[in-house]
């Protein structure tokens, strides 16, 4: 959290309320970044504070033994906002984790946030407010547009953002099945994009009746050409899985609502 | 990063891939006998668009594709054969590991292919040897194990998203590799200089743009937001001219060289520029956008909200620029004026 974007959002999350104990950069043990202090491994840093989440600004070739450092050690809850991880150390930090037991959000997202309680990520504050619609999202600023549009009428509960590329620690249908089991959560907006079968399978939990909470989706690239990367390395439609039609067929089948644009959530909820 | 052809083929010899004897040209060239020639460009459907020839005199047909603007050509020996295969390696994302992606029949659109089969190869355990003889009796061929473990070591080795052979020839002595598709990643370039360095390439940083056929120009921050733009002209009547993202924490300079990366398309009418800042911050947004008309004149419509978002409005208002702070209202004004 020495670096550039790790320092300012340090502060940002300070700002917004989240407790902030400890930063790990090696070679800057014993510093200090706004407050907080920093220690030269997650190790040390644990023999000094309890630790339940970290979040990850390292650049995108060590991001990966920060992260395999994080489950090491331990850490239950993991949120990794670097972009351009190579695909192949997220399989293998994908598969550690799993293996070891921690939960990893991103990497290349935005990160979690309870409003008005935790900021575990880059959120800009000006579209949350606290209420009852849980928000999952593929994409950063169109997160923030649909939280921004629900703000006024509803609020939110946990905004989470899963992240744009191909391998990634939680899935959307995994996040679903969370909201659904989140007494603060009364209803479920879900943010897509092409590539990918996870919305196919969250139309699939919803229509299996395992999901009860209503769910309403909006999905980003309809006028997307196959076989080219739009912008995230996941928005990609290769040997015909994932769709936008696919996805759409599906949320219908389960009777899900689209929203035709992103500023159409409001009315479907 | 996407390879030519001849450069894929370059890569399946590093991997013990068999392809055809050939030589890359960019002139016309003698060749004793029966030849492929085949125009090495990065899109796909050469051969429905005549740009693949199989002929007996290579020299006039490259000095005629040469005339259709192709400008660099892969001569092959022809191969005859019996039968052809589609096989290809990549990361499957659901599972996050690499598969192989086999079809008995060659030459197909995989998209549409009915008879295509998945075999995951865990990287925990490698290939092996049961993986290969499930793929040959799938496809009803023997001799498989090299191309298969070739394809599998460029996608766990080299990187790549994807390798794909179509359509692998099978002659009566063995298989070939007819043509190469590769795609390597470009996050992990970094790790790989030495083949860049082998294929004479350098390593550029990936644009988030797209072209498309319309002419709206679309800019956005996030490829989210950008998708949904694009998504939002068309369905209010536009045609989207291409798909451009800013990125996260864009400064004024690559605000600006967007404006004029799009202006200087002749296709492109007027662009729409859909703004929300966290990381990027309006004020610079409204700096680009200002050095940009200054070099180009081009109708823009922008809606900017967000970080320092006074700042950016007052920023245009000055030069008499109007923005908007709902993006249906700005795309609208745009596709009316």
């Amino acid at each position: 959290m020495t670096g550039r974007e790790g320092s300012f959002h340090t502060k940002h999350m300070l700002d917004y309320g989240t407790k902030v104990v400890a930063g790990v950069t090696p070679g800057k043990g014993g510093s200090e970044v706004h407050g907080v202090p920093v220690y030269d491994t997650v190790a040390d840093a644990l023999k000094e504070h309890d630790i339940d989440a970290t979040i990850i600004f390292v650049p995108a070739r060590f991001a990966s033994d920060a992260i395999f450092e994080a489950i090491d050690n331990g850490i239950p809850l993991i949120v990794a906002i670097t972009e351009h991880i190579p695909v192949l150390d997220m399989l293998k930090v994908k598969r550690y984790a799993k293996l070891k037991g921690s939960r990893i959000i991103g990497p290349n997202c935005p990160g979690v946030i309870v409003p008005e309680e935790i900021n575990l990520g880059i959120y800009p504050p000006r579209a949350f407010r606290k209420g009852k619609v849980g928000i999952v999202s593929r994409s950063g600023t169109l997160t923030y547009e649909i939280a921004e549009v629900i703000k006024k009428e509803y609020g939110q509960s946990t905004v989470i953002g899963i992240g744009g590329d191909p391998i990634i620690g939680t899935s959307l249908d995994e996040v679903v099945e969370m909201f659904e089991k989140d007494p603060e959560t009364e209803e479920v907006v879900i943010v897509g994009e092409i590539g990918g079968t996870m919305e196919e399978k969250v139309a699939k939990m919803k229509m299996e009746g395992r999901i009860s909470k209503k769910i309403v989706a909006y999905i980003a690239g309809m006028t997307a050409p196959k076989e080219k990367r739009m912008g995230h390395a996941g928005a990609v439609v290769y040997m015909g899985m994932g769709t936008f039609e696919s996805k759409m067929k599906a949320f219908k089948e389960a009777g899900i609502p689209v929203a035709t644009t992103p500023y159409d959530v409001l009315k479907l909820l | 990063m996407k390879l030519y052809e001849y450069e894929g083929k370059e890569l399946f010899k590093l991997v013990g891939i068999p392809v055809p004897r050939g030589t890359v040209t960019e002139e016309p060239i003698k060749w004793d006998g029966k030849a492929v020639v085949k125009s090495q460009l990065l899109e796909g459907g050469r051969g429905k668009r005549g740009l693949v020839k199989v002929t007996d005199d290579v020299y006039s047909t490259i000095e005629e594709l040469k005339k259709a603007g192709v400008k660099k050509f892969l001569v092959e020996e022809y191969i005859p054969h019996n039968r052809e295969l589609y096989i290809s390696a990549l990361i499957d994302r659901e599972t996050a590991e690499p598969i192989i992606v086999a079809s008995p029949e060659g030459g197909i659109d995989v998209e549409r292919a009915t008879n295509v089969k998945v075999f995951h190869v865990p990287l925990e355990r490698g290939l092996r040897d049961f993986d290969v003889i499930q793929i040959e009796k799938y496809l009803d061929v023997k001799g498989l194990k090299g191309v298969v473990q070739g394809l599998y070591r460029i996608v766990t080795e080299y990187e790549a998203e994807l390798a794909e052979i179509n359509p692998l020839a099978v002659k009566d002595d063995g298989v070939i590799a007819l043509d190469s598709k590769v795609i390597l990643e470009d996050n992990a370039l970094f790790r790989h200089q030495d083949l860049l360095q082998k294929l004479g390439r350098s390593y550029e940083k990936p644009e988030s743009f797209v072209e498309l056929d319309g002419d709206i120009g679309i800019i956005g921050n996030g490829a989210g937001l950008t998708m949904a733009t694009m998504d939002m002209v068309k369905l209010m009547g536009g045609e989207p001219a291409d798909f451009l993202d800013i990125g996260g924490g864009a400064g004024s300079d690559k605000v600006e060289e967007s404006i004029i990366k799009l202006a200087r398309n002749p296709k492109v009418k007027k662009i729409v520029m859909n703004i929300y800042c966290g990381i990027t911050r309006c004020d610079e947004v409204a700096q680009g956008i200002i050095k940009a008309l200054e070099k180009v004149r081009i109708p823009i419509y922008v809606r900017l909200v967000g970080t320092n978002e006074e700042e950016g409005r007052k920023i245009l208002s000055q030069k008499g620029i109007s923005t908007y702070e709902d993006p249906l209202t700005c795309i609208g004004e745009a596709l009316r004026s």
